[in-house]
């Protein structure tokens, strides 16, 4: 019948179900009101599993954030030490019965989103779960000073501890998000990993599960029941994007209402420029670093021939214009960190002790040291080895290839020969596993406190975990120690501050940034509050005006 | 015919246990290690090595291989620790999505490009062939991800005439008919396909033009004018089907392009099919869905070979009568 047609038809009927199919997009609805409002978010990758235990993926924690309830949640101020800044979720409230007992009173009005009541049973199972070697949680590790749970009635959950700390309050709830036992009991822990349950949840958070389409976006939907309150946005959604060039796109052309991290200074300008979304700094979690191998390439038994000195990693690092970088890659959306600390921690001090800018210094300690330019090729050398070494860098990271390659022009200045070697992250992380590498460039994503950072990656407890750097150091290990254990938090204060000073000098690492998150949402969107440490934790408190609502926020469904 | 078949068939199987098994070898000798979860959140290496057991990422090397042509046989693709789910979850979600694309874009891609190669070759070295080959010139010299770029900020973002990203509108599709739904595929569709689909055209119209011209200057040309033939006879009877053989050959190399998909397309366009999959695989070092990925392809590859060689054994006398003692030609 098509080939029957007219040319000029076929044309016609062709432009026809393309005009149909954008139409078809701007379908007005008819919700109106305070609980209307649908929210796309444009995120860079998708979930692994939505079983939080079993969750690796930010993006995987950013949904069960509106799935399942923990039972206090972190404040805005994310002060992780003594209880005072947190808030109720499924706990109505708490009590100390001693120093090593703390005792939940779970809010009889929650409910799992079948009706079941949350109970004490729950949380006993949750923690059980979390800490079961089958499970594999990654945040079993941040449980190891949780001796137990119980259940002492329907409603009252009692954790003891094995040590008092600063921070018991913020691990008894933190890392947990309560799960439904009655759901979950029947399934083998060892097959929790790619449990149906996962790509099907079912939670007693403000929203619930829809859909979820491979490779493509997932839907949730406000529980009008929510004992907490109603969430005043109806729904929902994130796509998913293979790249953050892509998501910013879809952000810029209105296809999207947010994404939570602009990274680059690029794509918050396009952002920044788009008429129709608000930005919305906040601080940071991430640090990143060029970190030395203190022990031989490939040999942890002996010291690396050039940063097993002490004093060249001192004079490489102030060889480096740390501030000028920044400027150079961040822009003004980030800050040379004091050390190895993110913004996001409240030990970030500005003041604290660190390496000057100082070339002429730098030259004069390398030259000090033997470190010559005995042939004239521009390069330091001694004994006739060169002061050359390759650094890894993750070739995904924009960011720090850029980083490298002006590091390595500062440095050239100076005499020394740094090679580049760009692999993908499985190559650097087995490199780094086996210790086969010269520096690398590296950043960590952080929780709220030091307290768990610090010490894997920086401590001799760290060796064969974190600290790949084999950085070792029995002075700045006992600060950290006195600090993670300190009663107040201004003693903490000054253990946390010796401790980053005593790195700094020792200079293990140039540590090059730390971030300013910037977000960008849709400005028919209000209240928009944001938590650094999980930007979508507040989401259930957002809402659209009616008169800001727009053709989708008005779509049934 | 039937015996020539039979062993090309053979060997067809021959060649994917092959390259399956290189392929097994190959990623597990090459550099990095299985990626469980992002680089930059601290691990705990005790439950990295539990998910490792249980994904079954430990071990020699020979007994991992046994296992998985045990499961293979018996049609289990093995778990994505990426993706948390059964390989062949994942690859039905992709398969379609990325049949769609490739789908079009070929669609586009044949039917323009043998269009205008015989538009070119009818009025060879006029101004319409001059400039209809500098502009497929110009086509088939550009990257494909440039070309999509181009057009997803044209015609995406500054014009807004098309979706920028994803293959269906998340809020209006589940509420409106499945009529509409279809539209809104073929709308977020539109880039993509065409993108790919203009750059395979200018390709095909210059090997189309080309096989064209070959065939014009051959004696049965001159003897059907000669006869009498009508022009339009001349060039749809003899010339064009005797230019599609070669076009054949063509199509079948085209194949396996269907289900293995176009990497940079589906992430510039942010597809959910096969390239971004088996990417991200790689990059992360996933092993059950890169072996999953090479199986596929290399099945495309020597079926698309083996659908090629019998549509020309078919479509050329000459190559049956040929076969029927041996292979064709």
């Amino acid at each position: 019948m098509l080939s029957a047609m007219p040319h000029q038809r076929r044309l016609a009927l062709v432009l026809a179900m393309l005009v149909l199919g954008s139409t078809a997009c701007q379908r007005a609805g008819s919700c109106t009101g305070a609980y209307c409002g649908t929210l796309v978010f444009g995120v860079v990758g998708e979930p692994d599993i939505l079983l939080p235990p079993s969750t690796q993926e930010g993006v995987s924690r950013d949904i069960e954030e509106q799935l399942f309830l923990k039972l206090a949640d972190i404040g805005l101020s994310t002060n992780t030490i003594g209880d005072e800044d947190f808030q109720p979720l499924l706990a109505e409230r708490w009590e100390w019965d001693g120093p090593l007992t703390l005792v939940f009173h779970l809010d009889p009005r929650a409910r799992w989103q079948d009706g079941q009541p949350v109970t004490a049973s729950d949380v006993a199972f949750t923690f059980d779960a979390y800490t079961d070697s089958l499970v594999a949680s990654p945040y079993r590790a941040a449980l190891r000073r949780v001796a137990s749970v119980t259940a002492r009635d329907p409603q009252t959950a009692v954790f003891r501890f094995r040590e008092k700390y600063p921070e018991m309050f913020y691990d008894a709830v933190y890392h947990m998000r309560v799960l439904p036992a009655h759901l979950l009991r029947g399934t083998p822990r060892d097959q929790w990993k790619t449990a149906p349950f996962g790509r099907q949840p079912l939670g007693d958070g403000p929203y619930r599960f829809v859909s979820w389409k491979a490779g493509q976006s997932l839907e949730l939907v406000a529980d009008s029941t929510f004992f907490l309150g109603r969430p005043a946005i109806r729904r929902l959604i994130w796509r998913f994007t293979p790249d953050i060039m892509v998501a910013t796109t879809q952000l810029v052309a209105d296809q999207a209402d947010g994404h939570d991290q602009l990274v680059t200074p690029d794509n918050i300008a396009r952002a920044a420029a788009a008429p129709q979304l608000t930005i919305y700094p906040y601080r940071g979690a991430t640090y990143g670093y060029m970190g030395f191998n203190l022990a031989a390439n490939g040999d942890t038994t002996q010291p690396h021939p050039i940063f097993g000195d002490r004093d060249v990693r001192r004079a490489l690092t102030m060889a480096v214009d740390r501030a000028s970088l920044l400027k150079s890659v961040f822009g003004d959306y980030a800050k040379v960190p004091p050390g190895p600390v993110s913004q996001l921690w409240w030990i970030w001090d500005p003041e604290m002790r660190q390496l000057p800018y100082d070339t002429t210094r730098a030259k004069w300690t390398l030259s000090s040291h033997g470190w010559r330019d005995s042939d004239k090729d521009g390069i330091r050398d001694r004994d006739g080895q060169p002061l050359a070494f390759h650094l890894l860098v993750s070739s995904v990271s924009t960011i720090r290839k850029t980083y490298a390659r002006l590091i390595q022009e500062q440095l050239r200045q100076v005499g020394v020969q740094m090679e580049i070697d760009e692999v993908d992250n499985s190559v650097v992380a087995e490199r780094l596993a086996a210790g086969k590498f010269d520096a690398v460039m590296l950043a960590w994503q952080t929780d709220p406190t030091p307290s768990s950072g610090v010490p894997q990656v920086w401590t001799r407890g760290g060796f064969g975990r974190s600290n790949y750097l084999r950085y070792d150091n029995p002075a700045f290990d006992a600060l950290v120690e006195k600090a993670t254990s300190a009663a107040t938090r201004a003693q903490a204060r000054v253990a946390w501050r010796g401790a980053i000073e005593t790195v700094n000098a020792d200079a293990p690492a140039i540590f090059l940034f730390a971030t300013d998150n910037v977000a960008a949402f849709h400005k028919r969107v209000a209240d928009v509050r944001i938590r650094p440490d999980s930007w979508a934790a507040l989401v259930r408190t957002w809402r659209i005006p009616p008169d800001r609502l727009i053709d989708r926020d008005r779509v049934e469904r | 015919m039937t015996a020539w078949l039979v062993r090309r068939v053979a060997a067809s199987i021959a060649i994917v246990f092959l390259v399956v098994t290189l392929t097994f070898i190959l990623m597990d000798v090459a550099p990095g290690k299985p990626m469980l979860g992002p680089t930059e959140r601290l691990v705990d290496p005790q439950a990295e090595a539990i998910l490792n057991r249980q994904f079954g990422l430990e071990g020699p090397i020979d007994v991992r291989y046994v296992s998985y042509l045990r499961e293979l046989v018996h049609g289990n693709l093995g778990l994505s620790f990426g993706l948390r789910r059964p390989v062949a979850d994942a690859l039905a979600d992709a398969i379609p999505n990325t049949l769609l694309l490739a789908g079009a874009a070929l669609l586009i891609d044949f039917l323009i490009g043998l269009a205008l190669g015989v538009y070119q070759a009818l009025r060879v070295h006029r101004i319409p062939d001059v400039v209809l080959g500098n502009v497929t010139l110009f086509l088939y010299s550009v990257p494909t991800f440039w070309l999509g770029l181009i057009l997803l900020l044209v015609f995406g973002e500054w014009l807004g005439w098309f979706p920028v990203a994803g293959m269906s509108d998340p809020i209006l599709c589940p509420t409106v008919s499945s009529f509409y739904c279809a539209m809104d595929r073929l709308w977020h569709l539109a880039l993509p396909a065409l993108t790919l689909g203009f750059v395979g055209a200018a390709g095909t119209a210059r090997f189309q033009r080309a096989a064209m011209l070959e065939v014009a200057g051959q004696d049965y040309i001159r003897t059907a004018r000669a006869k009498g033939a009508s022009e339009r006879r001349v060039v749809l009877r003899h010339q064009l089907r005797n230019a599609l053989l070669s076009f054949i050959t063509l199509f079948g190399l085209a194949f396996p392009f269907l289900l293995t998909g176009a990497v940079l397309i589906e992430t510039i366009f942010a597809w959910p099919g096969m390239g971004r999959l088996a990417t991200d695989a790689i990059l992360r070092r996933d092993f059950p869905v890169v072996n999953a990925a090479v199986l596929l392809a290399s099945t495309m590859v020597v079926v698309g070979n083996l659908v090629a060689d019998v549509l020309l054994a078919i479509a050329d006398p000459r190559l049956r009568v040929r076969s029927g003692g041996g292979e064709p030609a």
